[in-house]
This record gives C-alpha cells, structure tokens and sequence, in this order.
C-alpha cells in the first residue's frame, strides 16, 4: 500500500482492505460551495477513485472566507467553481479521476449521472435540489448525505434507500423561505463541523462498513453550545412519495420543477418555484435590510436591488430577476435568497 | 409540565432557548399552532419535532414531562 495513504490504513475502521474499497469508488457531489469544497477535498485525499463535482456558480469574492478551495486568483479570473475546485484537486491528488460539470443539477443531469455512483454528497444550498437527489437516490438506490448548515448551526443525516426515512419523509414538502447563507451570514466553523460529520460518513460507506453509519439526525449550534442526535425510527412515513410504496418520485417530475422563463425584451427572468405557498414578505424585508441590502417593498411584493440585478418578490414565491437573461445565474440569485 | 427547546432562528423569535408549559395532551401540530401564533414564528409545517430526543410526527400526543425540541432544517450549503 502506497505511503501517502498510510495514517489512514493504520486506522482500524479502513485498513488495507477498506482503502482499496476508497480507491475503487465513485463519489458524486452535487455542489462546490463552502460544504463541497471540505468534502471534495477530504475525500480526495483520501485517495477515493473517482470525484464527480457539479457546480452552477462561479467564485466570489464572499466565498473566500469559507469555500476551502479557491483563491484570490479564482475571485479575479471568475473561474467557475466546479474548474477552480478541479484544478485545486487535481494539485492535490494526482491519483483521484476528478470530472467537473459546470452546471445546473437537474433531474435529467442526475439520473444520467449516477448509473455508476456509489454515494451522493449533498453540498448544494437548496432544497429543490435536495428533493431531486433524494428521489434519483431512492430510484436508483444510491445512498446519499445531507447537510446544511446557517450561522454557527448545522445538521446533517444519512439516508439509505430501503433502511432509513428519506428527506421527503422528514419534510414532506419543500420548506419555503428557509433560511441560506446569503440571508442568516454563516461562520466557517459550522461548514467545517457539517464536513466533519458528511465526511466520516461518506468513508464508513465507502469501505462498506454500514453497521457504523450513523442513524441519527444530528444538528448542532455552535454558537450556543448545543448538540441534539435525534433517533430516527418514528421518522419514517408510509405514505411518502419518495420511499413509500407508492412511490411517484414527485422531484423528478418537470411539473414539480421551478420554472424559469426569460420574458421577452426585458432583459428579465421569471421564476416560479416549484412549491407554492405564502411567504412573508414582511420577514424577509426585515432580515434583507439587516444585511444592508436595499429593500422597497409593498404589501404585494419586495424588490431589493442585488448588484447589476433586481430582484421583485411576490408573497406566493414567484420573483422577477431583472438585468440579466441567464436562466442558470437568475435561479443562483433566487436560490441565494429564499433557499 | 413540558420543557419546549427551540434552535436556530427559531430561538431568535421566540427570545429564549426553551420555555417551560403545560403540552400534555395536545398534538405537536396543535403546539406548533399555538407557538406560531403567540410567537409570530415562520410556519411550523416543515420544522422537525422530536420528543425526548425523538423523531416525532405531527399527529404525536404529547405526554406529561415529555421534552419537546424544534429543529427548523436549514438549506445553506
């Protein structure tokens, strides 16, 4: 066995026969944001085979304090993330085959991707995708991770098709106005416990070892000092549309999806995302105002000026992102700020 | 008696990091209603219940001494 690997190989959970298992898997990472930039470069050195990295976004100066893998050079050039994570990676390990997808994690992308996937890494900053890696998961019966985190809080949970709950089971539907890092700040420390908790996760399963897989839903504050592991065996419902019996895979439905439309000669995207519901426009003026964002607004709607965009809020979720005609970057912004 | 904790933003509304009342009997979608209200809080439909460090569904009867947790999932990333 190779030297490089060697404190790893040492320790009795992976061992030589548990790194040859790393080094002949396939890793997909949907995500190479502040929690895809820790994992990737963990698993990476690792040594795991293969590292898929999808990625819409392109790197900004605010990603610096805590997105790992990318520079002040990245910032300047506008590198798109998933090519600066590529390049950084590659640095790092030689030996890992690293594929860069600058793009939109659709249901489409992902079902054509993970035909030879052995775990999926949540590191996205919404739940429309989560919805969608959950259903490719349960379809294709490939485990995945969940984490998130906000502030100095973070949660993250296993999900196994066929043995734990899934993410639809816990939600049931996608959670308006959750909060994102764009809206609540985020410290570096919370990304790093989220990692923490994804990666050793991601290495149990990666050496087959699924009795040590955790079965509990962790969430933590690191901030206040709290620590909550959840058991999870009520969680299931048998009625869910991901898991259960009858299952439809409502995600990866393109009625389900938010839709972007670029409206004619205005320079404008709308966007209507896939759960409707009220949210409050009232709250979210509030908190964008904290943040020193521009806000006007009336009891209809909120526009709030982002940049060279706009963006115009209405209390059923749809939004109008005005100075731009890029789909992709219009549903980044929207994302940023209502999760 | 019931101790009801709260995390993340939801500690923010409610200005405490638990309170201490009387549940027992009610459904956790009953609790949530009945916080939502007093508190002003975002909807509760999504936030995840546990009891005494539990998974708890919304139809869940809450019992006397039962610890109560709300866990909003979050989405950044």
């Amino acid at each position: 066995m190779n030297e490089r690997y060697s404190r790893q190989v040492l320790f009795p959970g992976i061992g030589k026969e548990g790194q040859a298992k790393i080094r002949s898997k396939h890793v997909l990472m949907i995500g190479a944001g502040a929690l895809g930039s820790g994992n990737a470069e963990i698993l990476t050195r690792a040594g795991v085979g293969r590292l898929t990295i999808v990625d819409r976004d392109y790197v900004e100066a605010s990603n610096l304090q805590r997105q790992q893998l990318y520079t002040e050079e990245d910032v300047a050039e506008k590198l798109p993330k998933a090519a600066a994570a590529e390049k950084r990676l590659k640095a790092i390990n030689s030996d890992v085959e690293i594929h860069a997808i600058i793009g939109d994690a659709t249901p489409d992308m992902l079902e054509e991707l993970v035909k030879d996937v052995d775990i999926i890494m949540d590191a996205t900053d919404n739940f429309e995708t989560r919805m969608i890696i959950n259903d490719v998961s349960q379809k294709y019966q490939i485990p995945w991770i969940y984490g998130a985190c906000v502030g100095s809080y973070g949660m993250s949970f296993s999900i196994i098709p066929g043995k734990t709950p899934c993410l639809n089971c816990l939600l049931r539907t996608i959670p308006m106005q959750g909060l994102t890092c764009d809206t609540g700040g985020i410290i570096s420390p919370a990304v790093q416990m989220v990692i923490a908790h994804q990666s050793a996760e991601a290495l149990k399963m990666l050496v087959e070892d699924w009795d040590a897989v955790r079965t509990s839903f962790v969430s933590f504050d690191l901030w206040r000092n709290q620590y909550t592991s959840l058991k999870m065996g009520k969680a299931k419902f048998t009625g869910c549309l991901s898991c259960g019996e009858e299952r439809t895979y409502p995600y990866l439905d393109k009625e389900n999806r938010t839709k972007t439309t670029v409206l004619c000669g205005r320079d404008t995207v709308q966007i209507r995302p896939a759960s409707q519901g009220e949210i409050s426009l009232e709250k979210l003026a509030g908190q964008l105002s904290t943040l020193g964002y521009v806000v006007k607004g009336n009891p209809y709607l909120l526009s709030v000026e982002m940049g060279e965009e706009r963006m115009v809020i209405f209390n059923d979720g749809r939004a109008l992102i005005h100075g731009t005609k890029d789909l992709t970057h219009a549903k980044t912004i929207y994302q940023r700020i209502l999760g | 008696m019931n101790k009801v904790m709260f995390f993340a933003h939801l500690r923010d509304a409610v200005g405490e990091e638990f309170l201490k009342l009387n549940a027992t009997g009610k459904s956790v979608a009953e609790l949530k209603a009945e916080l939502g209200a007093i508190y002003n809080l975002p909807k509760l439909d999504t936030v995840m219940t546990a009891i005494n460090e539990e998974f708890a569904q919304d139809d869940e009867v809450i019992q006397d001494g039962d610890e109560i947790a709300f866990i909003p999932p979050v989405s950044g990333g």
